[in-house]
């Protein structure tokens, strides 16, 4: 009797267990302010609406997809967010799933531009960054072009950042463009930089660094990225955003579903909450984050800080994200021997 | 069952760790260091060794380690000479003195460091007033301020080294040398320097492999633009996704290391028999 009891509970514990995994979803965010806005914006309603629970490891995109890649066999994250178009190099090795848009009942009002391949794996994408230059509003007038940035008087107070993050590649790639340089080509911009260093400039690899240059060692300009021009006036610091007379390069952050897990129907109502107009006007209204959905509808305030609509997304540039993968690695070889002392 | 089945079965677990923890992995990566796209291969450690920016990068991580260990020994041994010869009371302050930097997390202790060495920071700014710096003038992402940085994290590691081997030194040894007319610095010399060559050498060891395998410090204190051998293979496997092309360089700090490591062990082992 007491065997059959142990028995009987043991199994309803081992059943509740399972359940109870199965309702926990395992994702990667970029911490910091990123992750505060994600949280407040999408994983919270989300496990209010599902009662599910969400892991959050913090890990960027390039870290996100070394681990994926790591545990092809047995991956441990349910939905990956990429900056860097890692989603790109993923999909085609079968480490994220096909999303059929049907089951995504907010996919019908993403732009193109932000679902370009679904089928193929490549998640959507749920928010835009551009790419421009941020200034102390106090020390200088802004660049109005990225030019402006090759300009000798400036580069004591440059801030540049590391190829290792997105914007940091970004903003290079665009550096090089501005040279003459192109995909095929980058050797202009690693010139343009080279003069830059020997001008004083400096190198610092994340977005908390940048904040802090700019907030105690008299940083004036660096090419960076929309959404932490706004955090930064948030916290009180006299800086200005401008886009570049040349164009603007777009970030697109995407969530991705991945491969071989066995709650994908949880994840998909993650990434289907994540291109929500609701979410995406909170993102906008956090950090600036243009909406990829026509549906998120900004006003006032939040409307004119944000550089862009959903509509205007095909003005952007979008540097090719598979010839970036594919150049990744001898880039990264140049750059480092470029910056190294 | 014998005794020696029952050490073997006390064994068992830690053993199965060490195998599935340390060993596998190793294993694996030093498979992954010689494989290429076509079977094996050594092209990895040809493109490391053949390339004058990683072998300086290579020379940057064993010199920096050298001169780390080397300022550690400087500082530590008087502290460690101190510490032994003080009243327990004040030991235990010294210890918990020297030990603090390791009890704040690696972000906390950077940045502490940041304030003072950047370009605003007490340093510059000190010497900027004294007319000595132009205004750009920063420690920060400076070989300076990794040497500065790693000091004060591997400072516990050959200090408490030395320390264990200078409490087992009879005070009298000293005090004999004393009365048959050695100097203060004499006694340093001819006694208790000879007597502490195990803590020497055992925090050396320490300081030394910690250093030149460390990545957070050197990595945040010394940025992008002064890479140490371990950032190098972070962002192999990391960023370019070139595992077996990090796997090379692990290889090749693990031999670098070895290579400086033995002579000293074996030099040190003379000088204590000698």
């Amino acid at each position: 009797m007491t065997h059959t009891r142990t028995l009987v509970l043991s199994a309803g514990a081992v059943l509740m267990a399972s359940s109870a995994a199965a309702q926990t979803l395992t994702i990667n965010s970029f911490g910091g302010a990123y992750e505060e806005a994600h949280r407040k914006c999408i994983i919270t309603p989300f496990e209010e609406a599902t009662g599910a629970t969400v892991q959050v490891e913090t890990a960027y995109s390039a870290d996100g997809f070394a681990q994926l890649r790591a545990q092809a066999a047995a991956p441990q994250f349910d939905v990956m967010h990429f900056s860097g178009g890692q989603e790109i190099v993923a999909a085609r090795e079968g480490l994220l799933a096909p999303i059929d848009p049907a089951s995504l009942s907010n996919a019908d009002g993403l732009v193109d531009a932000a679902r370009p391949n679904l089928d193929g794996g490549e998640g959507p994408a749920y928010s835009i960054v551009a790419m421009g230059m941020l200034y102390n509003s106090e020390a200088v007038d802004g660049p109005t072009s990225w030019a402006d940035l090759a300009n000798p008087d400036w580069y004591e107070h440059l801030v540049l950042t590391d190829m290792s993050n997105t914007y940091g590649m970004q903003g290079f790639l665009m550096l090089n463009q501005v040279a003459g340089g192109s995909l095929d080509d980058i050797q202009p911009g690693l010139d343009m930089v080279t003069e830059m260093l020997d001008g004083g400039a400096i190198v610092v690899s994340t977005s908390p660094e940048i904040m802090q240059e700019f907030a105690q060692n008299d940083a004036w300009v660096a090419p960076y990225s929309s959404d932490y021009a706004f955090v930064m006036r948030d916290a009180g610091l006299p800086i200005g955003f401008n886009q570049g007379e040349e164009g603007t390069p777009g970030v697109y952050i995407t969530a991705n579903l991945v491969a071989n897990r066995d709650n994908q129907e949880l994840a998909l109502q993650f990434i289907d909450m994540s291109i929500s107009p609701e979410a995406q006007v909170c993102f906008a209204e956090e950090m600036s984050y243009a909406p990829t959905n026509v549906n998120a509808e900004l006003t006032g305030e939040v409307a004119e800080a944000t550089p862009f609509g959903a509509e205007a997304l095909e003005g952007l540039i979008r540097f090719d994200p598979e010839v970036i993968e594919e150049r990744r690695s001898e880039w990264v070889d140049a750059w480092n021997r470029t910056i190294a002392r | 069952m014998t005794d020696r089945q029952e050490n073997l079965l006390l064994l068992l677990p830690g053993i199965a760790l060490l195998a599935l923890a340390f060993l596998v992995p190793i294993a694996q990566m030093l498979v992954l260091a010689f494989q290429g796209p076509d079977g094996w291969t050594l092209d990895q450690f040809r493109r490391f060794l053949g390339d004058d920016f990683y072998r300086a990068v290579l020379w940057r991580t064993v010199r920096l380690s050298v001169l780390i260990t080397a300022l550690c020994l400087l500082i530590g041994f008087p502290l460690a000479y101190i510490m032994a010869r003080v009243g327990p009371r004040a030991r235990l302050w010294l210890i918990v003195m020297v030990i603090l930097p390791l009890m704040t997390s690696v972000v906390v202790r950077t940045f502490g460091w940041m304030v003072v060495l950047s370009r605003s920071g007490l340093i510059p700014n000190t010497l900027r007033d004294m007319g000595l710096v132009g205004r750009a003038f920063s420690l920060m992402h400076t070989e300076t301020a990794i040497v500065i940085g790693m000091v004060q994290v591997l400072l516990p590691f050959m200090a408490l080294s030395i320390l264990g081997v200078m409490m087992r030194i009879d005070p009298r040894l000293e005090e004999a040398a004393r009365t048959m007319g050695c100097g203060f610095l004499q006694t340093l010399r001819t006694v208790v320097l000879p007597l502490a060559v195990p803590g020497i050498v055992a925090g050396s060891l320490l300081v030394f492999t910690l250093s030149a395998s460390s990545f957070v410090t050197p990595n945040l204190l010394g940025g992008p633009r002064v890479q140490v051998l371990a950032a190098s293979i972070y962002q192999q496997v990391t960023q370019t996704l070139d595992w077996n092309f990090a796997a090379a360089q692990a290889v090749i700090l693990f031999v670098g290391v070895a290579l400086v490591l033995i002579p000293y062990i074996a030099l040190a082992g003379r000088v204590r028999r000698g």
